[in-house]
């Protein structure tokens, strides 16, 4: 029930994005989301992509530091609070939220929502129980 | 295996035997050389003076200024006829230091530098492949006529072209390789990266670094990356090239090869000779060299004197490993600082790779360091903060090394420069405008 999500480091200099997606592009992988923050010299971006084993070994041998992680990835309902919802039912379980971001599938109408947590596991099954649609 | 029985002699003997050799060294330089008839005149001293070893102090010292001075032959002993081969050394700027041989100094130098290899480890069995520089530099040929002089099979590899380094290490069953320490680290990254480990695809026993200081730490990831056995040897062509010292099995310092080198420490700013164990700048008389002899060289480099007879059998005196150059120490706002020292803090940090860059400059009238290093350790980008933590650990040591913070980037790996010789790894900007 956990997504293959890509940690990648990235220095904060001009052009460090477009080497990394010209790589992507000359192997055929393709973004399903990605995600970088505001950074100080360097920051961490986050892909998710249809092969990640396979995009971590070619980002390797390139000389990138890349790691693929655990995520979530829930569907909420497209109502005010479903959000609400969400963030109440890992709050009240004790489970603390690292980042989330978000991507839309083409074809689809709704975005997930990407989640990391500090207890990736406990979170999907209580989610789950408790009606929210996780991606599998 | 020791090589040499003059490498066993008793104290006595040693002082006996060097005594002898200054005696005929000091003349003949105050004779031929225009330059040391001047200085030991000016220092009012007369080869005549010179009765116990302890006189060596009275002797002018030499520096490498006085090479470029004497550009290109001013401070050779022997006519060119009796010349065989001249070498020099890089000088990065102005022009370089020219050294010459005597047919009795190649056999000198071939000897000093059989002891070294043997002292490391290999013998006939070895096939050696030397990765320095060949040309003018001391180090490929004064390597390759020792090795040969022992037996061992000698692969003139010289540096660069790295993957075919590889191929005809693999090819080859090479056992021992000589390089500086940084181009042996560039070597096993470049072997990894074309799907060779080189612990366990390769045959090498035996690693002999030496061209370059290097630390503790960096010994200890040469031998994760190589599994070799690695020794470090000492040497300068301005007093013969490589085969000054080196190190033998039992790894506590560098043996000097005392019946042609005559060694001192001193204090670098009194000029004071310091006693056994003393930490100071290393000068060294050469007492047996036709072509070039040198009196009281001052090599720069900061180290220590021991002279208890070493575990492996050997008397000779061991200088321990070199702590650092008085003229490559950095003086950051009133703090001396050796790069060996930032090596060392760097190459102890998890997570990071080998390989760094230091700057410094001035921002107004204070000092400011850039250490840039390469993040090698993906499972730090689960969290920013992991990362943070990272760059702050390494901040954190340095601080107490350099006594004020560095800037310190993570890079990603490869993205620093290699070296396939020296290592430049400082680039001091303050003198800049």
């Amino acid at each position: 029930m956990l997504v293959k999500q890509i940690s990648i480091f990235i220095p904060n200099v001009k052009g460090s994005l477009a080497k990394l997606t010209s790589i992507l592009v000359k192997n055929n992988i393709d973004i399903r989301a990605i995600s970088v923050f505001d950074t100080t010299e360097f920051g961490i971006l986050r892909l998710v992509v249809d092969n990640p084993e396979e995009t971590v070994s070619i980002l390797t041998k390139e000389g990138i530091v890349a790691k693929i992680s655990d995520v979530l990835a829930v569907e909420p309902e497209d109502k005010p609070g479903s959000l609400d919802e969400i963030f109440q039912i890992l709050s009240d379980n004790d489970i603390n939220i690292d980042y989330i971001y978000s991507y839309v599938m083409r074809m689809r109408e709704l975005p997930y929502i990407v989640l990391k947590t500090d207890h990736m596991e406990k979170a999907a099954k209580i989610l789950i129980e408790r009606g929210i649609k996780v991606i599998q | 295996m020791i090589w040499s029985n003059m490498e066993t002699l008793d104290r006595e003997a040693f002082r006996k035997i060097q005594l002898e050799r200054l005696k005929k060294t000091v003349p003949r330089v105050y004779n031929n050389v225009p330059f040391y008839k001047k200085a030991f005149q000016e220092a009012g001293v007369e080869p005549g003076d010179i009765k116990t070893l302890e006189d060596v102090s009275k002797l002018p010292m030499t520096v490498k200024q006085d090479f470029r001075d004497n550009y290109p032959f001013g401070l050779f002993s022997s006519p060119q006829e009796e010349i065989v081969r001249f070498h020099a050394s890089s000088g990065t700027t102005g022009k370089p230091t020219v050294v010459g041989y005597t047919r009795n100094d190649m056999d000198t130098w071939s000897e000093c530098v059989a002891r070294m290899v043997s002292m490391a480890g290999v013998t006939n069995k070895d096939t050696a492949q030397i990765s320095f520089g060949y040309g003018l530099f001391t180090g490929a040929l004064g390597l390759q006529q020792g090795l040969e002089r022992i037996g061992a099979s000698v692969i003139p590899m010289s540096s660069g072209n790295t993957k075919k380094q590889i191929m005809i290490m693999k090819d080859f069953r090479t056992t021992t390789l000589i390089s500086t320490p940084s181009y042996a680290l560039h070597m096993a990254e470049i072997a990894r990266e074309m799907g060779v480990d080189p612990k366990t695809d390769l045959n090498l026993k035996f690693g002999l670094f030496g061209g370059e200081g290097s630390t503790e730490a960096m010994r200890n990831e040469l031998i994760d990356s190589w599994g070799l056995f690695a020794t470090e040897n000492y040497g300068m062509s301005e007093l013969i090239g490589p085969g000054v010292s080196g190190e033998c099995e039992a790894l506590c310092g560098m043996h000097i090869n005392e019946d042609h080198f005559l060694p001192e420490i001193i204090d670098p700013k009194t000029g004071k000779v310091l006693g056994e164990g003393e930490v100071g700048e290393l000068v060294i008389t050469t007492i047996t060299k036709e072509a070039l002899p040198i009196i009281r060289y001052r090599t720069k480099d900061i180290t220590s004197l021991h002279y208890e007879k070493c575990e492996c059998g050997r008397t000779t005196v061991r200088m321990s490993k070199i702590q650092g150059r008085s003229d490559d120490m950095l003086i950051l706002g009133g703090v001396n600082v050796f790069p060996s020292q930032i090596e060392e803090v760097l190459l102890n940090t998890e997570g990071i790779g080998p390989h760094y860059q230091i700057k410094v400059f001035k921002k107004g009238y204070l000092d400011k360091i850039e250490v840039d290093v390469e993040l090698i350790d993906a499972n730090l980008l689960d969290s920013f903060s992991l990362l943070e933590a990272l760059r702050n650990t390494i901040k954190g040591r340095l601080r107490t090394v350099l006594g004020i913070d560095a800037k310190v980037t993570l890079l990603e790996p490869r993205s620093l420069a290699r070296f396939e010789g020296k290592a430049q790894r400082v680039i001091d900007m303050r003198g800049a405008k």
